[in-house]
């Protein structure tokens, strides 16, 4: 018969509460969700370019945490800049999306209809189109495809 | 007495025709149509396997590259919650060790500049 006993490690969290040394200028963390971040990854990566590549070349000099702050805020200030853009300009339609993908699993080829009005709007507010970089056969994006193979059973 | 002579004949129109051919009801396509429609359905079948396949790498890149937009991101909020508790914890050895003479804070138990993850986080 087996006995529940405690264990000898304590399950209670720790938590270093220590805030961020005052020198280090302060930013706003992003706090966006995964579906939310998922449904806007693309514009992320097509807005916050330079910012991105400048940080992951910082990071490639050193990998400490300390070394890329400067960089990081940037990145997180761009991010931050273009979820709110989103939000003002294509509310709805990012809803929409990122509720789809909630539901399915945060599968894109399952959300492709709520995904094509969210990138009308945002290419045609915003001038932002989603790009997959590398592109299969003859560079057509997957996103495009008229009729795919992958589809939700249920429309 | 003689009965009159008689030749034994055919009916009149001749005999019917001998009934030697098989009478079977028709049993569908034949072995070579069957044969030649299961290849076809297979043919069409592997081609659409071939283009899903084809498809599914292009979703997986779909999803590896939307990861790929993020990892800044979120590295960099990592980041600066690792460097918050480097900074903390730097504070409390600072405080624990400060009456022993010689001791470097921070200071690592390896001869590497490298920068490690910290393998044991005391709280």
């Amino acid at each position: 018969m087996s006995v529940h006993q405690a264990g000898t490690t304590s399950s209670v969290e720790r938590v270093d509460l220590t805030p961020m040394p005052s020198e280090v200028p302060q930013v706003q963390e992003l706090g966006t969700t995964s579906a939310p971040l998922k449904s806007a990854a693309f514009f992320i990566g097509a807005y916050c370019k330079e910012y991105n590549e400048d940080f992951m070349l910082c990071k490639n000099e050193s990998r400490e945490p300390g070394h890329c702050l400067k960089e990081g805020r940037r990145v997180t200030r761009c991010a931050q800049d273009l979820i709110t853009k989103m939000r003002e300009n294509c509310l709805s339609q990012f809803n929409d999306h990122w509720n789809c993908l909630e539901k399915n699993n945060q599968e894109y080829y399952l959300c492709r209809k709520p995904e094509r009005t969210l990138n009308a709007c945002m290419f045609e507010k915003l001038g932002l189109t989603k790009t997959i970089p590398g592109g299969g056969l003859q560079g057509q994006q997957v996103h495009e495809k008229a009729n795919p193979i992958f589809k939700a059973m249920q429309k | 007495m003689s009965l009159p002579y008689r030749q034994d004949m055919p009916p009149a129109g001749g005999f019917e025709a001998i009934k030697y051919k098989r009478n079977l009801p028709s049993r569908g396509p034949g072995a070579y149509a069957i044969l030649g429609g299961v290849t076809a359905i297979c043919a069409y079948g592997f081609y659409r396997v071939g283009k899903g396949n084809l498809e599914k790498q292009e979703l997986q890149r779909e999803r590896v590259w939307s990861r790929i937009h993020l990892v800044p991101l979120l590295m960099a909020e990592g980041d600066r919650d690792a460097y918050r508790r480097q900074q903390a914890a730097l504070a409390r050895e600072k405080a624990i060790m400060k009456d022993v003479p010689g001791w470097e804070a921070g200071k690592s138990v390896y001869n590497n500049p490298k920068y490690a993850q910290e393998s044991l986080v005391l709280v």
